[in-house]
């Protein structure tokens, strides 16, 4: 309390104290995987001039879809300090039981995807309650989780083959159509001009009451502004935004609400960072680590039906491992600190960028997956190295 | 006495505490004015942790007298605490370093605004901020931008907001264990002045500590246990250091003045 920042600082333009802010940060959200992610397309388009085309970068547009909504539901995770591990085969799971449903016992299609998405949901509350009212490691409960995911999904699309093709108008829409150039414009409009009022609106109430930061709020709106622009215009030089990609940008703003916006979501935080101190504040901490989960396992469904959607089948040979481990590599690559309480869900979209990004220019370049597996890894490695250094940085200034 | 009404703010009588075998509390009362500090000394062991958490509600007593403005209380769990006005600022503080100033000032006590009956709950963060401005100024406390993470806190700040975290609620006693432990010169300085002022406000302060000049510096009221037992209750004006100290490791002998 002896400090008294705003006379402290010597007077400098607003830009040199973001600036010198960003520079000083160990929390610099999105910013390093931003960067990262502007080196991997320089690179990759120096290497093969196909990837920075705007068909190329539409596919990868619907490629981030199930990895992101996928992070998304992990994100809630490991905010909390925890891991799910049955990410991947849970929306397998998920993604079998709509399609069974659908094509063998003949449920309509929308009953059949609240069938698939209620079972994932289910499955996030039970593995949450093994978690939060016995207190068995995440780890082990998601782990065994998994394995049971995946032995019911053998066990029921074996008979079918191991995989089930969908054809039915809504799933097929929704995995290969978009929303047309027009639309997309007049939507990416609306909902900037409503992020900007709502942004210039909480800038005008903090300036009133003599709060100062303004001007960081005003850099993250023109930002985000340019990469909301800059997404559609390419989007719309092929085929418009694929509707695969708009249903997962509303799970991701939705999730930003609730987790910034909303006592939820504040708790959320508290939890990740110090569950003690929350539970002393009269958090129901068990209650928190119980949503989480449910909310996890609701998201973990809805990726389900989108693979399935994108591959227009459901098969039990998705589910192997990789969908699970670049869900978890997009969060940590999005900044999710895996120490729980340090993230954005916006990291989601960032780091299944990232992750797709390698995966799709490696495509192209004809790369066998070894190297695929080999630079994912890399980058994995290297993201989860900045996290670590970062919270050391934190330590010894004692400020973790 | 300097109360402004004849009944102190609190008094604990005769509190005994069993763990099992051990007996944590014989006989321990004091009582606490109004706008005073009262200092509560011990060695380690002597049964300070076990009464605070006692009347914070954290670990309940087995025998004994709580009296709130005259009345008798039982506080079986820490909310029931708060709801009598009782807030305890723990030696590691309980905040949150993730979230900034003001989620911690409030958390668990957020300010909401619900668009629908049904939710969502939506964080009103603005008013929060307005209104933790406004008692940071009241207790003279300087911090920066209260979205600030406390984790870029120092010491002292953390110390802060802690206590702003405790008066904020309509609190009328305030408890703080060793809120000077970790803290260099200046902080401390610092952390006692707001101690002061506390009482200043009107509060009552329990101020556990081991540092004889701190509970010079700030004390009104000095209350003493050894063993479980308080050994030496009386007003900082009548007594020297080494008569404490001497109470509190049992080498001079004093009656238990009231």
């Amino acid at each position: 309390m002896t400090t008294t920042t705003q006379p402290a600082v010597p007077v400098q333009s607003p830009f040199k104290r973001w600036l010198s802010g960003v520079a000083n940060a160990s929390d610099l959200g999105m910013l390093p995987v931003i960067a990262a992610l502007i080196v991997i397309w320089i690179v990759f388009e120096v290497l093969n001039a196909n990837f920075l085309t705007p068909r190329n970068l539409s596919n990868l547009a619907a490629q981030i879809v199930v990895t992101g909504t996928l992070a998304l539901a992990e994100i809630y995770i490991i905010l909390l300090g925890m891991i799910d591990l049955s990410i991947g085969w849970n929306s397998v799971l998920a993604a079998s039981i709509f399609s069974l449903s659908t094509v063998f016992f003949h449920l309509p299609v929308v009953a059949g995807l609240v069938l698939g998405i209620v079972f994932a949901t289910v499955v996030g509350f039970l593995q949450g309650m093994l978690v939060s009212r016995v207190g068995v490691p995440s780890f082990v409960v998601t782990l065994g989780g998994a394995m049971v995911a995946e032995g019911i999904t053998l066990g029921i699309l074996t008979p079918h083959g191991g995989s089930v093709p969908l054809s039915d108008s809504l799933t097929t829409a929704i995995g290969t159509l978009n929303l047309a150039p027009l639309w997309s414009w007049v939507l990416s409009i609306v909902l900037f001009g409503a992020y900007a009022a709502v942004t210039l609106n909480q800038i005008r109430q903090r300036t009133a009451g003599g709060h100062e930061g303004g001007y960081a709020a005003v850099m993250r709106l023109i930002g985000v502004g340019v990469l909301l622009f800059g997404a559609v215009f390419m989007l719309n030089a092929y085929r418009g935004v694929p509707f695969l990609l708009l249903i997962f940008l509303i799970a991701l703003f939705a999730s930003a609400f609730v987790t910034k916006s909303t006592q939820f979501g504040r708790h959320l935080y508290a939890v990740g960072g110090n569950a003690e101190a929350a539970r002393r504040a009269g958090i129901s901490v068990r209650g928190i680590q119980l949503a989480a989960f449910i909310i996890a396992g609701f998201l973990v469904g809805l990726a389900g039906y989108l693979d399935a959607a994108r591959l227009g089948v459901a098969s039990a040979s998705v589910g192997n491992g990789d969908i699970m481990l670049n869900a978890v590599a997009a969060a940590v690559i999005g900044g999710t600190s895996l120490f729980g309480g340090r993230g954005s869900v916006y990291g989601a979209l960032f780091g299944a960028l990232v992750i797709e990004s390698v995966s799709n220019g490696m495509n192209l370049l004809g790369a066998a997956s070894s190297v695929r597996f080999i630079v994912e890894g890399g980058i994995l490695l290297a993201a989860i190295t900045v996290d670590t250094v970062l919270r050391l940085k934190r330590l010894r200034t004692g400020r973790a | 006495m300097s109360g402004s009404a004849a009944t102190p703010l609190l008094t604990v009588r005769g509190l005994k505490k069993r763990f099992g075998a051990v007996t944590a509390l014989r006989n321990v009362g004091f009582s606490v004015e109004r706008g005073e500090v009262t200092a509560l000394l011990g060695d380690n062991g002597a049964g300070k942790s076990t009464t605070i958490k006692a009347i914070a509600g954290v670990a309940p007593i087995d025998e004994g007298e709580i009296l709130l403005e005259g009345r008798p209380v039982t506080i079986r769990h820490p909310s029931e605490a708060n709801a009598l006005g009782i807030q305890t600022v723990y030696q590691d503080l309980a905040l949150c370093d993730n979230l900034g100033i003001c989620a911690n000032l409030y958390l668990g006590r957020e300010l909401i605004a619900k668009p629908t009956p049904l939710g969502p709950r939506v964080l009103r963060d603005v008013e929060m901020e307005a209104e933790a401005r406004r008692v940071l100024k009241t207790l003279r406390i300087n911090l920066p931008a209260l979205d600030t993470p406390v984790a870029s806190l120092s010491g002292g700040q953390r110390q802060a907001v802690a206590i702003a975290r405790a008066v904020l609620w309509n609190s009328k006693l305030v408890i703080m264990d060793e809120p000077t432990a970790a803290l260099g010169v200046a902080q401390t300085a610092e952390v006692l002045r707001l101690v002061r002022d506390l009482a200043g406000q009107g509060y009552g302060v329990i101020l556990i500590t081991h540092n004889m000049q701190n509970v010079f510096q700030v004390a009104d009221n000095i209350a003493v246990l050894r063993l479980g037992e308080t050994v030496l209750e009386a007003r900082k004006a009548n007594l020297t250091p080494d008569q404490v100290v001497g109470a509190i490791t049992g080498t001079l002998a004093i009656g238990a003045a009231a």
